[in-house]
Parts: structure tokens; C-alpha cells; sequence
């Protein structure tokens, strides 16, 4: 029965995050680009939780749709809207882009194959497990501490890039 | 519960959908907002692979890539705001100075 209901919240899931995906690169209003990508996301972190990834989907749900997507949307209350709307949204090789994207979903072919059936539920232990979140805490903290301060160098020089980037040009 | 081939499956078609959506599009940002669309696709393969193999380093990645993901939005959105600065719009056809 539980299971009945993961595969039925799976498939919504994955139905509607294809069906964001595509109204999102097609509308013509980048404002609705934008929020189909918000809905995007926020089934994407649905699917997370439902594989057990609980960290992650709070992670994409904040910083994804919260912060990342904001930020787009601030910058598209940039631009000039009825001009952008006005013109063709695809350019002439549009047919290229869409075979580059059918080589891709080829790969669907495999998906039902032996080896990537439903997985089987880890050995029991004695101990229980520790929550899943520590887990990956512990694991953030210990095994991949100096990939996580190396993001966090990455995260300062982007910042500092942008603002270079962006910054209007004084004369001195 | 959930087959690991669907949440691939899944991941290769919104994969796909990004691609169209980058190489396609003319619009600059609606092409980041495909990148960004791409690097999920790549966030629930990870997830997939970790999910199937009961290891956590998956979803490790899946951060670190999401962390990398709001550097290159910073950037890139920077580099549209120098453009609009120079341009009325900010359509990829009229960037043509690097053509050859």
C-alpha cells in the first residue's frame, strides 16, 4: 500500500516536473519562465524527500527556489518585457537544439533494464541508524570537509566577481 | 519503492529539455534558466545513483553542485547586467563581435 502510494506520488511528481521543464524554455514571458521553473523545483525537492533525500530537497527548496531563482526573477524586471515578448523566442536552429535534445532523452531507452530495478532495502543492523541528516552532517564535516571549504572559496570569488563584473566603470 | 531507471529516465528527459531550452532559446536568461534546468536534471542522477546504491555521497555532490549552481548564477547575471548596460536587450543574435 505505502509503496503503491510512492510510485503514484513518484509519477505525478515526475509528470509535472517534465511538463514545468518544457512550458518553461517555450513561453514567450520570461516572468512565466520563471515560474514554471519555480514549480520545477519545488517538485524536484518533492522528489527528493520521497528517496530519502531530506537535506537535500530543504536545500533546493531554500536556496533553489528561494535565493537562486529570486535573483532571476529580479533580473528580468530588468529588461525591456514587451520587446523581449515581441520577437521569435527560437532561433533558426532551433531543429539542431531539439536533435541535440532527442540524442539525449535516447538514453530513456535503458531505463527499464535489470540492474536498475527497485532497490532493496538495506541489511537491518542492530544498531539503528542515526537520522538522516546527521548522517550527511557528518559526513559534510569530517569525510569532505576541504571540498566544503573550497566551495565556500568558490562562493567568495564569485561574489567578488560579479560585483567586478557588473560595477559601473568610473573615471578615476 | 521507486525504480533507480525512472529517476534516471526522468533526469535524461528534463536533461534534454534544458539542452533544447539553451542551445535554442535567444533570450539570455531564459538560455541561464536552462542551465539551471540541466544542473537539476544532474542533482536528481545523483540522488538516483546514491538512492540505488545506499550511499549518501550523492547526495554530497548534489550540494556541492548546488553551491556551484549560485556562483555561476551570480556571475552570468553580472555579466547580463554589463551587456544591458551597452544594449537596449539582452538577445543573443546581436552579440555578434566574437563572430567570425
Amino acid at each position: 500500500m505505502e509503496t503503491l502510494a510512492g510510485q503514484a506520488a513518484f509519477y505525478y511528481l515526475a509528470t509535472v516536473s517534465i511538463a514545468s521543464a518544457g512550458l518553461a524554455v517555450t513561453r514567450a514571458n520570461p516572468i512565466h519562465s520563471m515560474l514554471w521553473v519555480l514549480a520545477l523545483f519545488l517538485h524536484v525537492a518533492g522528489i527528493f524527500v520521497l528517496v530519502g533525500a531530506q537535506f537535500l530537497a530543504a536545500v533546493q527548496v531554500i536556496v533553489y527556489a528561494g535565493a537562486i531563482l529570486v535573483f532571476y526573477l529580479f533580473f528580468v524586471m530588468l529588461l525591456d518585457l514587451p520587446s523581449e515578448t515581441a520577437g521569435r523566442r527560437f532561433g533558426a536552429h532551433w531543429p539542431l537544439a531539439t536533435a541535440a535534445g532527442a540524442a539525449f532523452a535516447l538514453l530513456l531507452v535503458r531505463w527499464h533494464q535489470p540492474g536498475l530495478a527497485i532497490p532493496t532495502p538495506a541489511a537491518t543492523t542492530d544498531a539503528a541508524p542515526p537520522p538522516h541528516v546527521a548522517a550527511v552532517g557528518t559526513m559534510l564535516f569530517t569525510e569532505f570537509a576541504l571540498p566544503f571549504e573550497v566551495v565556500s572559496l568558490v562562493l567568495l570569488v564569485a561574489i567578488v566577481g560579479a560585483v567586478v563584473v557588473a560595477r559601473r566603470k568610473t573615471a578615476s | 519503492m521507486v525504480p533507480a531507471g525512472a529517476l534516471l529516465g526522468l533526469s535524461a528527459i528534463l536533461f534534454a529539455i534544458g539542452l533544447v531550452g539553451f542551445l535554442g532559446r535567444r533570450n539570455i536568461i531564459i538560455m541561464l534558466v536552462s542551465l539551471e534546468i540541466m544542473l537539476n536534471a544532474v542533482n536528481v542522477n545523483f540522488v538516483a545513483f546514491g538512492y540505488h546504491l545506499h550511499e549518501d555521497h550523492g547526495q554530497i555532490l548534489a550540494l556541492f553542485v548546488i553551491a556551484v549552481a549560485a556562483a555561476e548564477a551570480a556571475i552570468g547575471l553580472g555579466l547580463v547586467i554589463a551587456l544591458a548596460r551597452n544594449r537596449p536587450d539582452v538577445r543573443i543574435e546581436h552579440l555578434t563581435e566574437l563572430k567570425w
